[in-house]
């Protein structure tokens, strides 16, 4: 019996014999959908994940350290599953944005620090992580752990000078690499790290020309973050941040507000290049809060930044962690095309979608969980339905919830999440 | 005439504005409110206050009707995780203080079951399990915390070393569900299922991962996950 040829099957024909013609399709695709207009076909995000160690062979040990063993696992797992829109962060695997915020100062290389990679853990040590063939087996995702770092009565300092005392007082806390500042140990570190970087970013370049070559797109993007996020992540740990919030609520703010600036100054450091430059910011403690809460430490602040550097000619790429429902409301308050928002599992998606259309580009739709435990059959039904709700309205970009598929996915159920949406996507 | 309607409803307003006048609250009452209101300074006061004249019993009560209250109010979206953060502070604060007076007093409270947790291994996410444990110790659960990133074979040594009557495994990564699944395996390769329930908790836990994991019972919140447990120790007790 002859295979019958699907979408998915002609769409990777075509990514083999004409790699730039889908580049560019893909590239104006994603484009139109951030211009809240209706592309050719609804642009589908990429999945990655477990699911990518246990098809491709590679361990989450080798994304972190073995830089030569990422090119042809990512090469065959883009050729496979085709997406329009997907970011390859290997080996940049975890927040790391405090490392920005100490060197903000340095816009050569403020972004470039700002996620954590194996090597750099190892050089540091940092409390804040845990890698794969380090702390944790070779097969686990690297963990972010986060910690208690700074103490309530510091927020003071925190709000006087926030880059000297990340800097300070901070990092020779949660990184016993680095020893104290200005002793050799200090300095010889922050060399290993410069050198350990500039190999990275090598790798970064010649990945991007790998998969260039295979029709995968790029845009510029650059980082920014949400000053509680901070605090939450990398000073006081989420729990110490909610508690700060009701017990030292002024200090809180001012710490906020003090950490807009540098924040602000690492996003800069890549210039708005047309047509899109985009910044991307993963939310965190959102979720967690009460619209009191949300409004009143949260959101104007993070609304600051977004607004800022929307008004610099930067577009937005945020990540709304959990169900983001019950803030919806305030991300109307933006200017009208300000950005992406990807929304990880909102209980309603569809009324998000209905709230924000026209307004702000949605992306998201799918359960990790469907691709994961679902048939081919369901998961083909799920995506027509979503998509008939969804158009003709432009400005939406299908994706799972978060790009994380479980090592036990059927790829047949990831094949037929994109080809549903090259069948049922059509505009 | 309008006047005097104008002072009686002054005289009104007064008395309402000061609930504890208005509504003529008990000690009791208003110390439940206080915690319910997550006035951190006022509850821990309060206990103070109690525990100088009252039996501690009823103090830790109290605790459990807060408690109660606080777990509706998340159910129904009125409450949030940073809420229920601050009322596990409070309500550990308090309970800490009310249980240092009973032993002070030669005293223990009576516990209605035996209850373990821990994070799975390979997870590290602590808030939901904390939550967890101050809503069960609230209920009357005596608790035996393993920590976070606990290993199948820890479980099941702590279950032989404490006898539980039910098993608690927290986790918010993809991966402990894989991690759930060892945890019970290794616990009905040592013999040991049919002396337990196991509850599991978490951002991504559901009836499938249930299912898939062995478990008796799944939550993603913790107040109805403390009812299913109180309903397992009823029927226990028959």
């Amino acid at each position: 019996m002859v295979p019958v040829k699907e979408p998915i099957d002609e769409w990777i024909e075509r990514h083999e014999k004409e790699p730039d013609v889908v580049a560019k399709e893909k590239a104006d695709r994603f484009l139109k959908a951030v211009e809240l207009k209706a592309p050719d076909r609804v642009p589908v995000a990429g999945v990655g994940g477990d699911f990518l160690c246990t098809y491709t062979g590679i361990t989450w040990h080798d994304l972190s350290y073995n830089l030569d063993k990422i090119p042809p696992a990512v090469s065959k797992f883009l050729h496979d599953f085709p997406s329009d829109w997907g970011i390859v962060f290997a080996p940049m695997m975890l927040e790391g944005f405090i490392f920005a915020l100490a060197f903000a100062d340095f816009p050569d290389f403020a972004n470039l620090i700002r996620f954590l990679t194996g090597p750099v853990h190892d050089i540091l040590k940092d409390k804040w992580s845990q890698w794969p063939g380090r702390e944790i087996p070779e097969t686990y995702h690297p963990q972010f752990r986060g910690g208690e770092f700074m103490n309530p009565d510091e927020y003071k300092k925190l709000i006087e000078n926030p880059v000297e005392f990340v800097h300070n007082t901070i990092l020779p806390r949660a990184c016993p690499g680095l020893g104290k500042p200005g002793s050799s140990q200090w300095n010889g570190a922050w060399i290993r790290v410069g050198i350990t970087l500039q190999r990275i970013l090598e790798f970064l370049i010649s990945m991007g020309g790998i998969t260039a070559k295979a029709g995968v797109p790029s845009f510029p993007m650059t980082n920014a973050y949400t000053p509680a996020d901070v605090i939450g992540d990398f000073l006081r740990h989420p729990t110490g941040a909610m508690l700060d919030m009701r017990r030292y609520p002024d200090d809180f703010k001012a710490a906020c507000e003090a950490l807009i600036d540098p924040i602000l100054k690492i996003s800069t450091s890549v210039p708005p290049i047309p047509p899109a430059t985009f910044f991307f910011i993963p939310l965190h403690l959102n979720e967690m809060l009460s619209p009191k809460m949300y409004n009143e430490f949260y959101w104007p602040y993070l609304k600051k930044v977004i607004t800022s550097l929307v008004d610099k000619g930067y577009k937005g790429f945020i990540f709304f962690e959990g169900d983001h429902s019950p803030h919806v409301d305030t991300i109307l308050e933006l200017p009208k095309g300000w950005g992406i928002a990807w929304f990880e599992r909102p209980k309603n998606f569809l009324k998000v979608w209905e709230k924000l259309k026209g307004h702000t580009t949605v992306m998201g739709g799918v359960s990790p969980a469907l691709i994961a435990g679902g048939t081919p059959e369901k998961i083909e039904e799920y995506i027509k339905d979503l998509l008939n709700q969804i158009k003709p309205e432009g400005g939406f970009i299908l994706s799972l919830g978060v790009n994380e598929l479980p090592k036990d996915t059927p790829p047949a159920n990831v094949r037929a999440y994109i080809n549903a949406v090259l069948k049922y996507g059509i505009y | 005439m309008a006047r005097l309607t104008l002072s009686i409803l002054k005289i009104y307003i007064v008395f309402t504005k000061n609930s504890s006048w208005g509504t003529r609250m008990s000690l009791s009452e208003e110390f439940i409110k206080a915690i319910v209101d997550l006035d951190e300074a006022k509850a821990v006061e309060l206990a103070r206050k109690r525990l100088e004249t009252e039996d501690p019993v009823n103090v830790l009560d109290d605790l459990r009707k807060a408690a109660e209250v606080i777990g509706e109010k998340y159910e129904k979206g009125e409450f949030f995780i940073a809420d229920l953060v601050m009322a596990g502070e409070i309500l550990k604060t308090v309970s800490d203080m009310a249980r240092e007076k009973l032993r002070a007093l030669g005293k223990a409270r009576e516990v209605i079951g035996k209850f373990l947790i821990g994070t799975v291994e390979g997870d590290i996410h602590d808030i939901g399990k904390n939550i967890v444990i101050t809503m069960a110790e609230a209920a009357g659960f005596e608790v035996i915390d393993l920590g976070v990133d606990i290993p199948p074979q820890k479980f099941v040594e702590a279950i032989k070393q404490h006898n539980p009557d039910i098993v608690g495994m927290s986790g918010l990564l993809t991966l402990a569900i894989e991690s759930m699944k060892r945890t019970v395996d290794s616990i009905k390769e040592a013999g040991l299922r049919d002396k337990v329930k196991i509850i599991i908790g978490g951002g991504r836990v559901d009836q499938y991962a249930c299912e898939y994991i062995g478990a008796d019972a799944w939550t993603n919140d913790a107040s109805q996950g403390v009812k299913i447990m109180l309903s397992w120790v009823k029927e226990k007790k028959g």
